[in-house]
C-alpha cells in the first residue's frame, strides 16, 4: 500500500514539533549543526591548574598568626651569604648616564679587540 | 597580546611565557566563542541572503587571532613543553613516566611482559 508524500511530510512536520527539530523537507543547508555543537570554550579554558592557598592567601586569613614560607626564608637567607660575600646582582641603573658608562666600556673593549685583529 | 593578559597571575602550575600564551588564549576563546558559533552559523545558512553572510564572514575572518581555537596548543603543566604531551595527563612523555614511576599518578602501572 503506497503512501503519498504529503502524508510522509505531514508526519514528518509532526514529528519535527514534538521532538523539537527543524523541518527541512529538502535538506537545504540551514547551518543547524553549528547551533547543534556544544561550546567548548569552558572546558579548554580550564586546562591549567589555577593557582590556590598561597601562603600570602593564609598570612591574610590569618594576621593574628605567624606564617612561616620556607622555601622564601631560604631564599632570603641565601641572598644574604651571597650579598656579603660580594656576589649579588648590581644596583639598579637609575638615570641614563650611569647607564651609558657601561655601553661605552664594552664597545671600547670591542673596539681594542677589533684593531688587535 | 598583554591587553588580553590577566593582570595578576592565576596560574599554580608550571609557568613560562608559553604557557602564559596559552592560558590566555584558552580564556579569550572562551570568551568569544557564542559570537564566533553565531557569525559560523549565519556563514553556513545558505537560506540568508549572499551580502549577509558574506559580511559575517568578514567579520569572522577580522576577529582577532587570540580568539580563535587553532591557536589553542595543549601544552605540559610540569615542563611548558609543547611535543609530545599526553592528553590524559596534560604532561610530557618523559614528565609522565617519572611521576607514574613515582607512583604519582593514579592507577598507573609499569607494564612488563
Amino acid at each position: 500500500m503506497a503512501v503519498p508524500r504529503s502524508r510522509i511530510l505531514d508526519l514528518m512536520k509532526v514529528q519535527c514539533r514534538i521532538f523539537s527539530h527543524t523541518f527541512n523537507p529538502e535538506g537545504q543547508r540551514l547551518g543547524n549543526k553549528v547551533l547543534r555543537q556544544r561550546l567548548k570554550g569552558p572546558a579548554l579554558a580550564s586546562y591549567y591548574p589555577r593557582k590556590m592557598g598561597t601562603y600570602k592567601d593564609l598570612q591574610k586569613a590569618y594576621p593574628e598568626w605567624e606564617v612561616i614560607n620556607e622555601e622564601e626564608e631560604h631564599r632570603r637567607e641565601m641572598l644574604k651569604i651571597i650579598k656579603a660575600r660580594g656576589k649579588g646582582a648590581p644596583k639598579k641603573k637609575r638615570t641614563a648616564e650611569e647607564s651609558k658608562k657601561f655601553k661605552n666600556k664594552k664597545r671600547a673593549a670591542e673596539r681594542a679587540a677589533g684593531t688587535a685583529t | 597580546m598583554s591587553m588580553f593578559r590577566a593582570k595578576k597571575l592565576d596560574l599554580g602550575s608550571f609557568v613560562n611565557v608559553k604557557v602564559i600564551r596559552d592560558h590566555t588564549k584558552r580564556k579569550v576563546f572562551a570568551e568569544n566563542e557564542p559570537e564566533r558559533q553565531a557569525l559560523r552559523y549565519i556563514i553556513r545558512n545558505l537560506a540568508l541572503p549572499q551580502r549577509t553572510r558574506v559580511q559575517a564572514q568578514l567579520q569572522l575572518a577580522q576577529m582577532h587571532c587570540y580568539t580563535r581555537p587553532t591557536q589553542i596548543r595543549n601544552r605540559c603543566i610540569e615542563g611548558g613543553k609543547g611535543r609530545g604531551v599526553l592528553r590524559d595527563f596534560k604532561m610530557t612523555r618523559y614528565n609522565f613516566r617519572l611521576n607514574a614511576l613515582a607512583g604519582k599518578l593514579p592507577g598507573v602501572k609499569k607494564a612488563s611482559w
